[in-house]
C-alpha cells in the first residue's frame, strides 16, 4: 500500500509542476512591445519550409511571406492607399507605358533597391522572372506569361520591354497587386538552382522591408525582423516600419482567437465571426474596427451574390430571376447572416469606399426611377431606404444602439444604400409571365413540374452565407416554390467551376476596390470564355451568362487604357444591364470582421484614415507597417 | 518445425494479400472522389488573382502532366505500384514537388508518440482495475472505479474531448488546448521542451484513455472471474498463498495471453491516428494530416497515409499470429 500513496503522491507533484509550467510560459519570447501579432488566417501550414512562392507547394502565402518580403512592379490598394493614390508605383519607377495598339508595354524601374542580400534589384530580375516561369509549365505564373507574353528585353538596368502576343491593355495587372501579384525573384539566388520547380527556397530573400527570422517546423507561427537596411526597400518611401518583428499566427478557431486577442496575446485578428466581433467590442476597451460601430467589418472588394447557372432552364430568364429576387426580404437576410453588420449593395458591384462614390451615389437617382415589366404593369423596384431601415431595427437593440450611425451619409456607408422591397405581387406576374402556374399552393414550371430550387452553400466553413443561402431558399419555399439549401463541400471546385448547381450562393463579381476599374473580373465574363455544359467553366463568370450588351461593354473596356474617363461610363452600363437582366442577386458586401488591439500598436486603418484594407493577409498591408506606432514607451 | 515455416510463409503470403488488397481499394477509392487535386491547385492559383480563361486552360494541362495525372487510371495505377515497389510514395500532390514521405515523417511521430503513450497507459491502467476489480469482486472502491470506466465506455472519444477541452480549457484553464507545444517554444531538444510536449498532449490522451481504459477493464474483469474458479487458484488459496501473488502469479499473468494479443493490434492500428481528437485538439499529427489531404484531393498523401495504416495493422497482425504458437502452448500448428 504503501507503493500506491508514493505514485499517487508523485503523480500529483508531476500534475502540479507541468500546470506551473504552463503558467510560467510566455505566449511569445520576443519582446512584446517591439512585436505585432497578427493572425494567418491560412492556420497551420502544411509545408512549413516552402517560401517558393512561385510555385503552389504547399507553403503559406500569407505568413508574412507576400505581405512583407515579395514586391513587384505596382500596388492598387482596395482603400485609398498611402501615398494619396490607391495606385502605388513600387519597384516601378512610374505606371505602365503602353505603345498605341497595346502590344508593347515598357516599365521603368526605380533605381537603389536591394535584395535582403545586398544584391541591388535590376531589370535582370523582371526580365529573369517571366522567362523562367515560362521556361517551367506549373510555376504559377508560367501559363499567364507564356499565353501572353511574345517577348521581354531589358533594354538597361532600369527598363523592361515587354511585346505582347495580342493586344491587352491590362496585362500590367499580372505585375500589379490587388492580393496579390506576379511577384519578382531574385534572379542571382534562383539562376544557380537546378530546377526552379523543385527549389524550397529556404532562407527566403527579400526584396520588402523584413526578412524571415524563424519559423515554427510545424507551421504555426512565422516571424519577420525589420531589415537594417529597410531603407533600400519601395516601402521606405512613405517612413519606417514600425514594428521590429512581425509575427504571424495560427490561433485556432474564433473562440480562441478571440480570447487572444482580449489577453493582448494578438494585436490583429484576421477574420472573426459576427458574434466574436460583438463580444469584443462588449469585452475589449483597446479594441479597434473599421466602422467604430455598426457592422464594425471592412468590405471586401467581393460581392456575395445568388448566383444562378443561366445555362439551365429555368434560370436562363430574366423573368424568373426578377421573380426570386423581388421574393427576398434583404432585411431578414442581413440580420440572418450578418446580425445586421453588412453594407448591402444592389449594383453589380461590391459597396467598398472607392465604389460607394464612383458607382453607388451616382446611380442613386436611376435606381430610384428604374422599372422592370412584370407583363402587366410597370414597377420600380427599388426601396432606397432600406440602409436606413436596418440602421433602425439596429437601434432598438440596447446592447449596440449607441454605436449606428444616425447622420443619413454615415448610415449609407455602413449599410448601404436601398435595396429591391420584397413584392409578392409581381414575383408572381413575372413568374406567369414566364409560363408558371400556381397548382394548390406551389408553383409548377411551364412543362408543368414543380418549380424546385436547390440552394447550394458553402456549409460550415463560411456560415455567414450558408445562414443567408438558407434563410433566402426557406422565403422561396413559403411562396410556394419547393427550394431548400444544401451544403456543398469544396463549392468553388465541387460545384461552381464544373456548373453542378441550379442556384449556389458565392460571389463572381472582384474588383480592385479603390480604383473605379472593372475589367478586373469584366474580362473573364466575355461569351468567349463560357464554357459548354458539362465542362469547367474558368473563373470568374460562375453564372455562365452571356450577353451580347456586356460583350460590347467588355470590347470597349479593352480598347482603352485603364485611366481612361470613358471606363466608368462603360462601367454603369455594365451596372444597369445586370439589374435589368439580373444574372446574379447582388446581395451584401463580403464583410471581413478584422479587429486590431491597440494595447501595443496604434496607427491602424479605419474608415477615418483609410489608408489601406485592414485585413492582414493581404498584400497591401505592408502599408500598416510604417504607420503603426507603439503604443506604449519603448 | 517445417510445418510452423509452412504456417508462416501461408502467413506471410495473406499480409502481402491484404496489403496488396487494401492499397488497391484505396488507390481507386481516392481516385473515384470529384475532389480533383489540379483543379484544387487551380483554385490556389486564381485565388492569387488570375482569371485568363486561356492561362487557366494551359495551367491545367501543365499541372496534370506534372502530377502524373495523365493517361488511364490503370495507367496511374500500375505507376503507382512500379513507384512503391523502389519505396518512393511519389511527391504530394497539394504540396508538390515536396515527397509524401517527407510530409508524414513531420507529423508521425506526434501520432505515434500520442497513441503509443495512450494505448500503454490504457492497457496498463484497464488491466490493472480490471484485474483486481475481477478478485476483489466485493471491494465496493474498484466498483465505483470499474463503474465510472464502464460508463465512460460507450461515449464516443470525440465527445469526451469537447468535454475536456470546456472544463480544462475554458471553465478551469490550467491544460493547454490546442498544438503539440507552445507556440513559438524553443525547439532545442530540453526538459523544458519535454515538459511542454507531455502537458500539451495531457488533454488529447486523456480523452483517448478515458474512454478506451473501460473495454480492457471489462475483458480483464472477465478473464479473471473465470480464472479464479480454476482448481490451482482454488488450491493455492486454501494453501495459504498470499493473495496478492496469487493475483500477480496465478491470474493476471494467465489472463494477459489473450490482453496482449489485442495491444498488439491496437498499436498496429496507431498508424491510423487519431483523426478526431487531432483535430478536436489541433494537434499536429497524421490524423489532422489525412483529412488536409482529403480536402486537397492529394490522392499521394492519402495513399500514403492508407499504405501506412494498412502495412502497420496487417503486420501487427501477422506478427501476432505467428509468435501465437510460439508462445502459447494451447495454440497447435496444424
Amino acid at each position: 500500500m504503501q507503493k500506491w500513496k508514493r505514485f499517487a503522491f508523485g503523480f500529483v507533484l508531476a500534475t502540479i509542476g507541468l500546470t506551473a509550467v504552463a503558467g510560467a510560459q510566455e505566449y511569445t519570447s520576443l519582446p512584446r512591445k517591439e512585436t505585432l501579432i497578427v493572425e494567418n488566417p491560412e492556420g497551420t501550414i502544411k509545408n512549413p519550409g516552402w517560401f517558393n512562392i512561385w510555385v503552389n507547394g504547399g507553403g503559406g502565402v500569407s505568413t508574412g511571406l507576400q505581405q512583407l518580403t515579395m514586391d513587384t512592379l505596382w500596388y492598387i490598394d482596395p482603400e485609398q492607399g498611402l501615398g494619396g493614390a490607391a495606385w502605388d508605383n513600387s519597384l516601378a519607377a512610374d505606371k505602365p507605358q503602353y505603345n498605341a495598339d497595346f502590344t508593347e508595354m515598357t516599365v521603368k524601374l526605380r533605381k537603389g533597391l536591394y535584395w535582403s542580400d545586398g544584391v541591388e534589384f535590376t531589370a535582370d530580375d523582371v526580365v529573369y522572372t517571366v522567362k523562367t516561369q515560362m521556361d517551367h509549365p506549373g510555376m504559377v505564373w508560367s501559363a499567364a506569361f507564356t499565353v501572353q507574353v511574345a517577348s521581354v528585353e531589358a533594354t538597361d538596368p532600369q527598363t523592361v520591354v515587354f511585346k505582347l502576343k495580342k493586344p491587352n491593355s491590362r496585362f500590367h495587372a499580372i505585375f500589379t497587386v490587388r492580393w496579390n501579384g506576379a511577384w519578382i525573384m531574385p534572379k542571382h539566388v534562383f539562376e544557380k538552382v537546378e530546377d526552379p520547380l523543385r527549389y524550397d527556397f529556404a532562407n527566403p530573400v527579400s526584396l520588402g522591408a523584413y526578412k524571415l527570422k524563424s519559423y515554427d517546423p510545424q507551421g504555426q507561427w512565422y516571424t519577420w525582423e525589420k531589415r537594417e537596411d529597410w531603407q533600400r526597400t519601395s516601402l521606405a518611401r512613405f517612413g519606417e516600419p514600425g514594428p521590429k518583428y512581425v509575427t504571424y499566427v495560427d490561433p485556432g478557431p474564433p473562440d480562441k482567437r478571440t480570447i487572444a486577442q482580449l489577453e493582448h496575446n494578438l494585436d490583429i485578428i484576421h477574420d472573426n465571426t459576427p458574434e466574436g466581433m460583438f463580444t469584443l467590442k462588449e469585452k475589449s476597451k483597446t479594441v479597434e474596427t473599421w466602422f467604430p460601430g455598426f457592422p464594425f467589418a471592412h468590405p471586401d472588394p467581393t460581392l456575395p451574390a445568388v448566383i444562378f447557372n443561366t445555362q439551365n432552364p429555368p434560370f436562363d430568364k430574366a423573368d424568373v430571376r426578377w421573380a426570386l429576387a423581388l421574393l427576398i426580404d434583404i432585411k431578414a437576410v442581413d440580420m440572418a447572416s450578418y446580425r445586421g453588420a453588412a453594407t448591402l449593395s444592389a449594383l453589380g458591384v461590391p459597396p467598398t469606399a472607392a465604389t460607394m462614390k464612383d458607382y453607388q451615389a451616382p446611380m442613386q437617382d436611376w435606381l430610384k426611377d428604374f422599372e422592370i415589366d412584370t407583363g402587366k404593369r410597370k414597377i420600380k423596384p427599388y426601396d432606397p431606404t432600406i440602409g436606413q431601415q436596418i440602421a433602425d431595427i439596429l437601434r432598438k437593440q440596447p446592447k449596440f444602439k449607441d454605436q449606428i450611425p444616425t447622420d443619413p451619409q454615415a448610415i449609407s456607408d455602413a449599410f448601404g444604400y436601398g435595396w429591391w422591397k420584397p413584392d409578392p405581387q409581381a414575383a408572381t406576374e413575372l413568374l406567369e409571365k414566364a409560363g408558371f402556374k400556381k397548382t394548390g399552393g406551389k408553383w409548377m414550371t411551364p412543362d408543368g413540374q414543380p418549380f424546385r430550387i436547390r440552394m447550394t452553400v458553402e456549409g460550415d466553413t463560411r456560415s455567414v452565407f450558408t445562414r443567408a443561402g438558407t434563410l433566402i431558399a426557406q422565403q422561396w419555399a413559403a411562396f410556394g416554390i419547393d427550394a431548400k439549401a444544401v451544403p456543398a463541400a469544396k463549392l468553388w471546385q465541387t460545384a461552381l467551376q464544373p456548373g453542378d448547381f441550379e442556384v449556389a450562393i458565392a460571389w463572381s463579381v472582384e474588383t480592385w476596390g479603390g480604383d473605379p476599374d472593372l475589367s478586373f473580373f469584366l474580362e473573364s465574363w466575355h461569351s468567349q470564355f463560357v464554357a459548354k455544359k458539362g465542362e469547367n467553366q474558368p473563373p470568374r463568370n460562375w453564372q455562365r451568362w452571356s450577353n451580347p450588351e456586356l460583350d460590347k461593354i467588355i470590347e470597349s473596356i479593352r480598347a482603352i487604357g485603364p485611366e481612361d474617363p470613358k471606363g466608368m461610363e462603360l462601367g454603369k452600363e455594365y451596372l444597369k444591364l445586370v439589374a435589368r437582366e439580373m444574372p446574379t442577386i447582388p446581395l451584401m458586401s463580403y464583410n471581413v470582421f478584422t479587429s486590431m488591439d491597440t494595447t501595443y500598436w496604434t496607427g491602424y486603418p479605419t474608415i477615418k484614415d483609410p489608408y489601406t484594407d485592414p485585413v492582414p493577409n493581404w498584400a497591401n498591408s505592408r502599408l500598416m507597417m510604417v504607420k503603426l506606432k507603439p503604443a506604449q514607451p519603448q | 518445425m517445417t510445418s510452423y515455416l509452412i504456417f508462416v510463409l501461408k502467413r506471410f503470403g495473406q499480409f502481402l494479400l491484404v496489403v496488396f488488397l487494401g492499397v488497391t481499394i484505396t488507390f481507386f477509392v481516392t481516385h473515384l472522389t470529384p475532389i480533383d487535386p489540379v483543379e484544387e491547385s487551380i483554385g490556389a492559383i486564381t485565388q492569387m488573382g488570375q482569371s485568363d480563361p486561356n492561362a487557366i486552360e494551359l495551367m491545367r494541362k501543365s499541372l496534370r502532366e506534372l502530377y502524373g495525372l495523365e493517361g488511364s487510371i490503370w495507367q496511374q495505377y500500375l505507376n503507382f505500384w512500379l513507384r512503391l515497389a523502389t519505396g518512393d510514395l511519389g511527391p504530394s500532390l497539394s504540396a508538390f514537388p515536396t515527397p509524401v514521405s517527407t510530409i508524414i515523417l513531420r507529423s508521425l511521430p506526434w501520432t505515434i508518440g500520442l497513441m503509443t503513450v495512450s494505448t500503454l497507459i490504457t492497457f496498463v491502467l484497464g488491466n490493472a482495475i480490471g484485474a483486481l476489480a475481477g478478485y476483489y469482486r466485493k471491494n465496493m472502491v474498484l466498483k465505483g472505479v470499474s463503474l465510472v470506466f464502464i460508463a465512460l465506455l460507450p461515449i464516443p472519444y470525440y465527445i469526451l474531448a469537447f468535454v475536456l477541452l470546456i472544463v480544462f480549457g475554458y471553465l478551469w484553464p490550467v491544460l493547454p488546448i490546442t498544438g503539440g507545444y507552445e507556440m513559438n517554444a524553443n525547439l532545442d531538444l530540453s526538459f523544458a521542451l519535454v515538459l511542454d510536449i507531455l502537458e500539451h498532449s495531457i488533454l488529447p490522451a486523456l480523452s483517448l484513455i478515458l474512454v478506451g481504459a473501460g473495454s480492457w477493464l471489462i475483458g480483464m474483469r472477465a478473464l479473471v472471474s473465470n480464472i479464479i474458479t480454476d482448481d490451482y487458484v482454488t488450491f493455492a488459496e486454501l494453501g495459504g498463498v498470499p493473495k496478492n501473488k496469487i493475483l500477480r502469479s496465478y491470474i493476471a499473468r494467465n489472463a494477459m495471453v489473450p490482453q496482449f494479443t489485442g495491444l498488439a493490434m491496437s498499436l498496429g492500428a496507431i498508424f491510423n491516428g487519431t483523426v478526431i481528437t487531432e483535430i478536436v485538439f489541433g494537434y499536429p499529427g497524421i490524423g489532422n494530416l489525412l483529412i488536409e489531404a482529403v480536402h486537397a484531393g492529394d490522392y499521394s498523401l492519402v495513399l500514403g497515409l492508407s499504405a501506412l495504416s494498412i502495412v502497420g495493422v496487417a503486420a501487427a497482425v501477422f506478427i501476432i499470429d505467428v509468435l501465437s504458437p510460439l508462445i502459447d502452448p494451447r495454440i497447435k500448428v496444424e
